[in-house]
């Protein structure tokens, strides 16, 4: 199975690995450090002139007959509609339903295109990286067997410590924050080594994952030249098998949400360039931000259990036509409450959003961020928590209070020498800290007594009040812009009268309606189908209810992981948006099937084992006519 | 309060004048020019209004007011070209709520002996020694020539025609009625019993049981009266009896008894049989100058507003006028409105009550639909006026050849003249010029009036959405106010609530039957005007009684004559459409409205809110516009989130404008082209596909939905054009299969050629 997971679509230049890493082990292995880079520079050259190469568009039949071959055999399977028992996940077609159905004389000579070359060219680098990778692992320069941590997650800036012996500062987090500074800088080091290399053949987005014999790197360049690196450990448990996408989606939430309480990391950089100002921010926000993902003692990141789940996408509640007047009614009250200046205003309902005047990255945030501490489900925090996102980690809710302290514990020994001392650092993603107040908005002293929180508006570029009132599961959050709220304090209570005074019977029918019409955990069940459906444009998801999902069995699930992960390489192949049809026959004989057309996805595992192929697209056919307005029907 | 009130003033007149002039654009200027014209008027309105804004009484400041209003209405008129509003008037100030209006209808028979007015049918009645003159008043046309009937000469103290017009009845003396059968001529003679009982009036009936009812001292005698004039006894009704009222509009008869006749016993004699109202004691303050007053006739009147009946008494003693409402089973006291003349009489006009203060020789509007007994508006004159020059009134038009006759009458008029009988429900009959005349009410003057006293314009709504006569001017002035309200950026909350009032109004209207459709091109006379449809709910609110609820309205079943309609006005109601306020308001305000598209967006949702909560429809067009308003103001995640939970409801227009405004923003446009797709639109479909670049897809829903009536070039010179030839050679073959003939056309030649001089080798 770690072969499984490690062949991450190279497996096709298998026949000439080997080559290269003897070849890098020749170099290399000297066992000296200082060699590493100029490893490097030795294996740009050596490698770099192949690729130039490939990218002049001479052919490259091997790589693209591969592909059409494979895609040829699949189709072959699909028509004969007999699963083939041979392998354990095998692809069997990859749709191209114009030219499947009409035969082209041009398909095998065809030159072949961009993508697919340099996409050749990036497996090929990432074999290399690979084995470079390895022997730097078993050199014991990457350490990655400290403390038994599984999780190791950084965030430094290139542009800081160039000159030898500055490089620590560099960085600007690391946890686990108890490691020593030759650990961190040696992980550190490693990772700008990969960046600095990759850049040189693709100077736009460098890496984006290292997958190694025993970890996995997992980058996220979250603002130029700021990159955020996580190094998960590959453990023989089954349940470390995660999709580098959830895991780069973890490093982009963490990093959006950071954005929209503090601003960018480069902005704090430059008020304090010494630095002490960013890390004090980043230590608590990203230790609190984790504390989410702990159960028990480990951290738990999203594994293929939550493959039918979407990170940084918002859950919508359905409403029919009268009600959603009725939201809108309400949003059009709430946007007048600070008199002139346009209010912006979300709306939730249990963990499901409602309504949003914001732009869609906006919305994610702030909808992440309710879910996670202000809906009445995060309130009553734990005792009956039910979430789309985070059903999975429902148990961490209850436990993690028993595990914070042991984080805090270390936020207080944070190296205060960084310089930085000024006043309170807030930590907006502290737990347990919203409480409902009598008028019914929620309060914290997060920001302070009696002060009212504000966050960053990245869409608008201004900075805005955050005010949330709650009504029974309706949770709004009123957002004030800052040149509104003049005299402090005095402002912003007039503002909630506004709100009580203007909008509390339009809330209180909103809050009736949408009882009435709730469906409950289980509202977009459907059965027979465990499903997970994307609209990239305005960045929804819905998906099965994760108590069903957890029906699955763990042949599906790790079927619809590798169907992901195929879409997820597929759709970076191509900055245009295509249509694509992807069937999986796992090893139980469930069918795991992936549609993608433009900007929205469907993924969907069906367990019936009798199902032929045909059964399965047309099960999937008439899911799409029935809830996805067809979005989904092709043929 | 004095700047809202200044203020309104100001808007109203602004709004007014816009509307005359259509041009939108040039209404920022005319307020302008108002302001600065009349700044010395408005400050003096302003600061005198508050300087006693505790004061009860509103006419106080009447005399700033009054020099403001013509202020600016001189304004208004010197900028508006067209003399829309001009009209010859006589009176003071030119400013008045109710007038009368020429022509009138005159009764120039030499040696009358007296005018009598028959309100059953509604006929004015002119008697000389022996011939009975009859003139048709409901449709008030001055040109009609009366009927001449000829009696047998004899003393006439009242004149009433049967419900049929066969018989006329002549009251001779205090104890004898002459019938005489305009047909078959047959006379009858009935007489009572002479030194007992005295005659004091009768009055011919529609009820089942009785045809006739006469009202003795002793009692009400009913009548059957059969073809050939046999008169039967049906039933007789035993009370004392001082005097009575009746109207035939309320088919109530009210007899007075007791020594100050406030001892009232009612009856109504409607369609569905006699009914005894509870016996009900009028409310009489007492003086010492006058320990015992005594109720007259003249002091009580009955009136029908709203479809309900009121009773107005007046007490001098204490000047109030005292209304009660009546129920079937039980008498209400509504309140009392005071008096500033010891003289005093009303009419009712399209359901408002009009008090005319005859000393004071002005007239005082109330609304009785309304919990408060606040007048409508300032006391102000009753005036005469010539006829509207410009006006679309019919009437007035086929009458202009006569206008050298107005002017000559028009000066020998004096207003409240002792002569002058107030009828019911709003003639005016003057003895001396033996001329009937109608009150009118100014609605336009009446509803500046309003907004002056008060700024909520929600009630100013309900009020112009309760009047019938002048439906088609209240309907406008509802447009120009809801038009207002927008563009002066009034709070939300307030623009809804006046929506609210207007789509309630319509939806009403439509249920029961009174909105038609002008295009339809059905007169009113097919519509009931049936005035006892007054909707539940707002009756109950209206009167606050516990009584209301639970009781039923006695005049349930009103009768609407043909005499009912109003027809020199074309439309029976001023309830105003969905579309039409979409067409006259929201479209009409949407270019002014370019920088605030947000307030107009947050206008439009309550608006649709309030459609769909009536569950009405509306064009189709105020989606389009929405969209339009959110790409303007780039909130494409709420066009997004309107177009996915149906706010905007989804149509071709609809698609096509999210395609158009998907230019700035591919999400839109894909929203679009969903919406196609889902309203299985294919050639529109597919063209946006190709448009975009999606040939292929395009294709292969062609394929499957076998459309052909999509340009095979589009798809052919896209993939030619995206330089693919293996795309080209499928889509000929796509194209082949699923046009018939298709290889034959020049187009397949001209694309097939390409492809072959692509590649030698191909072969499709």
């Amino acid at each position: 199975m770690g072969n499984e997971t490690k062949s991450n679509g190279a497996s096709s230049l298998g026949g000439g690995g080997g080559g290269f890493r003897a070849k890098m082990e020749h170099y290399v292995y000297s066992g000296e450090k200082k060699h590493v880079l100029a490893g490097i520079g030795i294996f740009t050259v050596i490698f770099g002139i192949p690729w130039y190469l490939m990218n002049r568009g001479s052919n490259n039949h091997r790589s693209h007959q591969d592909y059409m071959e494979k895609a040829d055999k699949a189709r072959k399977a699909r028509l004969s509609s007999s699963p083939s028992p041979s392998s354990d996940n095998q692809i069997h077609a990859v749709n191209d339903p114009l030219t499947q159905g009409f035969p082209c004389p041009y398909k095998h000579n065809s030159a072949m295109s961009e993508p697919v070359a340099q996409s050749f060219g990036l497996c090929l680098l990432g074999f290399i990286l690979k084995g470079f990778y390895e022997i730097l692992e078993a050199m014991g320069m990457a350490s990655m067997n400290s403390s038994g941590e599984s999780l190791k997650l950084c965030v430094f800036d290139l542009r800081r410590g160039q000159n030898e012996g500055q490089e620590l500062d560099k960085i600007l987090f690391f946890y686990p924050p108890d490691v020593t500074f030759s650990t961190q800088l040696s992980v550190i080091g490693l990772s700008e080594g990969l960046i600095t290399f990759t850049r040189l053949f693709s100077p736009e987005a460098a890496c984006e994952v290292i997958e190694a014999e025993r970890h996995s790197h997992v980058f996220h360049e979250a603002e130029p030249d700021i990159w955020m690196v996580m190094v998960v450990e590959k453990n023989k448990e089954i349940e470390a098998i995660w999709r580098v996408d959830a895991l780069q989606k973890v490093l982009k939430e963490v990093h959006s949400l950071f954005v929209m309480f503090h601003g960018s990391i480069r902005s704090l950089l430059d008020k304090e360039p010494s630095g002490g100002l960013i890390r004090s921010h980043l230590y608590p926000f990203i230790t609190d931000y984790l504390n989410d993902l702990s159960v028990g003692k480990k951290l738990q990141l999203p594994s293929f259990r939550e493959t039918l789940k979407e990170r940084g996408t918002v859950q919508m509640l359905t409403l029919a036509r009268d009600a959603a007047l009725e939201v809108q009614s309400l949003v059009g009250v709430l946007d007048s409450c600070a008199g002139t200046l346009r209010c912006h205003s979300v709306i939730l309902f249990h963990d499901l959003l409602v309504s949003t005047t914001l732009s869609p990255d906006d919305t994610v945030d702030l909808f992440t961020f309710s879910v996670m501490r202000l809906t009445s489900n995060a309130l009553s925090s734990g005792t009956s928590s039910w979430s789309y996102l985070r059903k999975g980690t429902s148990l961490s809710q209850t436990s993690s209070k028993s595990t914070s302290p042991q984080l805090l514990v270390s936020s207080d020994s944070l190296p205060s020498g960084n310089g930085h001392d000024a006043g309170r650092v807030i930590r907006p993603l502290q737990h347990n800290k919203w409480i409902k107040g009598k008028d019914g908005f929620l309060v914290t002293d997060i920001w302070g007594k009696d002060a009212t929180p504000t966050i960053w508006l990245h869409q608008r570029q201004e900075r805005v009040h955050l005010l949330a009132y709650q009504q029974k599961c309706l949770t709004l959050v009123l957002l004030v812009p800052t040149e509104a709220i003049v005299n402090g304090e005095l402002d912003i209570s007039f503002v909630k009268h506004q709100v009580i005074e203007n909008a509390t019977a339009k809330i209180l029918k909103v809050e009736e309606k949408l009882s009435k019409g709730w469906g409950g955990e289980n509202a977009y069940h459907v059965s027979g189908y465990r499903y997970l459906l994307v609209d990239n444009d305005m960045e929804v998801s819905r998906a099965s209810p994760s108590g069903k999902v957890a029906t699955l069995a763990k042949e599906t699930l790790l079927a619809v992981n590798k169907l992901r992960e195929t879409v997820d390489t597929e759709k970076s192949r191509t900055k245009e948006e295509k249509d694509m049809e992807i069937c999986i026959r796992a090893k139980n004989n469930a069918w795991a099937i992936a549609r993608v057309t433009r900007g929205k996805e469907l993924y969907m595992a069906l367990e019936k084992a009798s199902d032929t192929l045909l059964d399965a697209t047309d099960s999937v056919q008439s899911f799409s006519n029935r809830y996805c307005n067809g979005t989904f029907s092709m043929d | 309060s004095s700047d809202t009130a200044l203020v309104n003033l100001l808007v109203l007149s602004f709004s007014n004048a816009g509307m005359k002039e259509k041009n939108s654009a040039t209404t920022a200027s005319t307020l302008g020019r108002i302001l600065a014209t009349c700044s010395k008027q408005a400050k003096d309105y302003g600061s005198c209004v508050a300087s006693i804004v505790h004061e009860i009484e509103k006419d106080l400041c009447l005399k700033q007011f009054l020099a403001l209003k013509s202020c600016m209405q001189h304004t208004v008129k010197i900028m508006s070209p067209r003399p829309s509003s001009s009209q010859t008037s006589v009176g003071s100030g030119a400013l008045s709520h109710a007038y009368i209006q020429h022509p009138s209808l005159r009764c120039n028979v030499p040696e009358s002996r007296g005018l009598f007015y028959d309100d059953a049918n509604r006929l004015l009645i002119c008697v000389t020694s022996s011939q009975v003159f009859s003139w048709e008043t409901a449709t008030f046309n001055p040109d009609v020539s009366p009927s001449v009937d000829s009696i047998p000469e004899g003393p006439i103290l009242s004149v009433r025609f049967s419900l049929d017009k066969k018989v006329i009845a002549v009251q001779r003396s205090d104890c004898e009625i002459q019938f005489f059968h305009r047909e078959t001529k047959q006379t009858l003679t009935h007489k009572c019993r002479a030194g007992s009982e005295s005659l004091l009036g009768f009055f011919w009936s529609d009820s089942p049981l009785c045809d006739l009812a006469v009202v003795k001292t002793s009692g009400m005698d009913l009548f059957a009266c059969d073809s050939a004039m046999n008169l039967r006894l049906v039933e007789t009704k035993k009370v004392n009896v001082n005097w009575y009222i009746y109207t035939h509009e309320s088919r109530l008869v009210l007899l007075a008894s007791g020594l100050q006749c406030k001892t009232i016993t009612g009856f109504q004699l409607s369609t569905a049989g006699v009914v005894r109202l509870p016996k009900f004691e009028m409310t009489l303050a007492s003086t010492e100058s006058n320990s015992k007053p005594i109720i007259s006739a003249g002091d009580v009147h009955l009136v029908t507003v709203y479809g309900r009946i009121y009773c107005v008494q007046v007490d001098m003693e204490a000047m109030l006028l005292h209304t009660y409402r009546f129920y079937r089973d039980a008498v209400v006291q509504q309140g009392s409105l005071p008096i500033y003349s010891s003289k005093l009489s009303v009419s009712v006009v399209d359901n408002l009550l009009l008090v005319h203060q005859i000393d004071a020789k002005v007239v005082i509007i109330y609304d009785l639909f309304v919990d408060s007994r606040a007048p409508v508006s300032a006391p102000l004159p009753l005036l005469w006026r010539g006829y509207q020059g410009s006006d679309t009134s019919p009437q007035a038009a086929s009458k202009e050849n006569e206008s050298p006759e107005s002017s000559t009458s028009s000066e020998n008029i004096v207003m409240y003249e002792d002569a002058w009988t107030f009828l019911v429900p709003d003639l005016i009959l003057d003895q001396t010029n033996k001329v009937l005349w109608r009150v009118h009410l100014d609605l336009e003057a009446s509803w500046l009036a309003i907004s002056a006293s008060s700024s909520d314009r929600t009630s100013l709504l309900e009020f112009l959405q309760r009047r019938k006569l002048e439906a088609n001017k209240a309907k406008q002035l509802c447009l120009g106010i809801a038009r207002a309200l927008i563009l002066e950026r009034r709070p939300a909350t307030q623009v809804t609530q006046a929506i609210d009032v207007l789509v309630t109004a319509y939806s009403y209207s439509v249920k029961a039957g009174i909105y038609k459709e002008l295009k339809n091109g059905k007169t009113t006379a097919t519509i009931p005007t049936n005035d006892g449809a007054s909707p539940d709910n707002e009756r109950g609110r209206a009167s606050g009684s516990s009584l209301d609820e639970e009781e039923e309205e006695v005049e349930m079943n009103l009768p609407s004559g043909p005499a009912d309609e109003q027809q020199e006005s074309q439309l029976s109601s001023p309830a105003i459409s969905p579309d039409e306020l979409y067409k006259f308001v929201f479209a009409s305000v949407e270019e002014m409205m370019v920088e605030e598209s947000d307030y107009l967006v947050a206008i439009i949702t309550e608006f649709l809110r309030s459609i769909s909560a009536e569950k009405l429809k509306v064009d189709l067009n105020i989606y389009v516009m929405t969209i339009r308003l959110l790409a303007r103001s780039k909130r494409f995640a709420e066009l997004s989130l309107f177009t996915a939970n149906k706010i905007i409801e989804p149509s071709k227009e609809v698609a096509l404008q999210l395609l158009e405004s998907g230019g700035q923003d591919p999400r839109v446009r894909k929203l679009g082209l969903d919406m196609l797709r889902q309203l299985s639109l294919h050639h529109e479909y597919i063209s946006s596909l190709v448009q975009d670049g999606y040939y292929l897809e395009a294709l292969r829903y062609a394929q499957k939905r076998k459309v052909t009536s999509v340009r095979s070039s589009l798809f052919l010179e896209a993939a030619f054009a995206s330089n693919d030839m293996q795309h080209l050679a499928a889509i000929l073959r796509v194209l082949s299969e699923l046009i018939p003939g298709f290889k034959e056309t020049s187009e397949y030649y001209t694309f097939h050629g390409l492809l072959n001089e692509t590649s030698s080798s191909v072969a499709v």
